[in-house]
């Protein structure tokens, strides 16, 4: 779980296959067409035409030098940092968090309980199930709230319902323990792990 | 009792963020914009280019019609153009991951599909004693299939199945509501397959 802004993830990734779908689509058109091949051609010359006395226009001195072309290369150094800063949101925008959760006063004290905690008392109580191969525990802020995530990979074959079920309990007594009952998702896994681990110890 | 908090961790880990396309994307875009720059640079110092000066470049784009065969003019367009329909697609479909949400009182859970087929291959191998080898489950968004490929002769009921399959598929609490189709492979039916 991450906070990738996943609208911009989409919406870049619109806005690049529209530009392909018309360009491309417009070129296909435009070798097949002849009529609209001119058209393609002339539009092109006009806009030659315009960046070439846009060039002149803007020469400085009597060198081969001109703003135009300055700024054009400075506008592609700007887009391909902010592509650059972009891309890195993807990576950094962590929503881990440190959960603290304290406990109603009693006359004596108050009790904490820290993530490192609920994720040891739920790791291993899920260890000591058969159905489970691993079980990870995690805080997250999800809109300013925190959310535990409860990562279970299950045996292979293992009843999903009847491991749910536990890890439903358990937070229960966690929340009766801690005094507030954390938002908490949980999520059940196979892959590799689940594969490769051996079956159930049987009974009997 | 499940809050609005929740239901955003359920959709985001249920549907894909298009995280791998994105970056593909505009770290192509970044190449482009940095090659770009160097060409205008080094046309800037009137050094030679390293591919092609700008102008070149965009005479050769302009003239593309008549100068290029129409055969790769049009593979070309049309290439960019499914690549462009793709990413489109890429934006606008929901990238549902194969994972499937189930009830789990007031907080939510969310379970692989493979997890939900290997557990329903399980139940359904150890209640009619088939090997567990012979029982193949696919879970779908939508639909949960059963093959069932008993040995020659080894009778199978269809029906009992069906519900077996229908009864575990009912006690997961699938938040949304699959349809159950069995099918019973025979030998003959294997042989002539192959």
């Amino acid at each position: 779980m991450n906070d990738t802004n996943r609208a911009l993830n989409r919406t870049v990734l619109m806005i690049v296959g529209v530009i392909l779908l018309l360009g491309g689509g417009a070129a296909a058109t435009a070798a097949a067409l002849p009529a609209v091949g001119e058209v393609w051609t002339s539009s092109g010359k006009a806009v030659l035409d315009g960046l070439r006395s846009a060039a002149d226009a803007t020469k400085i001195g009597d060198t081969d030098l001109s703003w135009a072309v300055i700024g054009a290369a400075a506008v592609a150094i700007v887009i391909a940092v902010v592509l650059f800063v972009g891309l890195t949101t993807l990576v950094s925008r962590r929503s881990r968090t440190v959960l603290r959760s304290s406990g109603s006063q009693t006359p004596l004290g108050r009790v904490t309980i820290t993530e490192g905690f609920a994720a040891d008392a739920v790791k291993n109580s899920l260890a000591r199930e058969d159905d489970v191969v691993a079980a990870s525990v995690t805080a997250h802020t999800v809109r300013d709230e925190p959310v535990l995530h409860v990562s279970v990979t299950a045996r292979r074959g293992a009843d999903p319902r009847s491991v749910v079920d536990h890890v439903d309990r358990l937070m229960d007594g966690l929340a009766a323990v801690t005094g507030t009952d954390t938002a908490a998702y949980i999520s059940v896994h196979g892959g590799l792990r689940s594969r490769f681990a051996s079956d159930a110890p049987r009974v009997g | 009792m499940t809050t609005p908090v929740l239901r955003r961790v359920v959709r985001r880990e249920t549907h894909s963020p298009r995280s791998v396309a994105f970056a593909v994307v505009v770290l192509i875009g970044i190449a482009l914009a940095l090659y770009v720059a160097v060409e205008l640079i080094l046309a800037l110092a009137a050094q030679p280019a390293l591919l092609v000066r700008p102008m070149a470049a965009l005479e050769s784009l302009a003239g593309l019609p008549s100068n290029a065969p129409v055969a790769a003019g049009v593979a070309g367009g049309l290439v960019a153009a499914a690549l462009g329909l793709w990413l489109v697609i890429l934006a606008l479909a929901p990238g549902r991951l194969s994972k499937h949400e189930v009830d789990a009182g007031g907080r939510v859970a969310v379970v692989d599909n493979g997890v939900l087929a290997s557990s329903l291959a399980q139940r359904v191998s150890d209640e009619i004693g088939i090997a567990r080898d012979r029982v193949t489950v696919g879970v779908a968004h939508r639909s949960v299939d059963v093959t069932v490929r008993p040995g020659a002769g080894i009778p199978v009921d269809k029906a009992q199945v069906t519900s077996l399959a229908d009864a575990e598929i009912a006690s997961l609490k699938l938040a949304r509501p699959v349809r159950t189709r069995v099918r019973i492979a025979r030998p003959d039916d294997e042989e002539k397959a192959a």
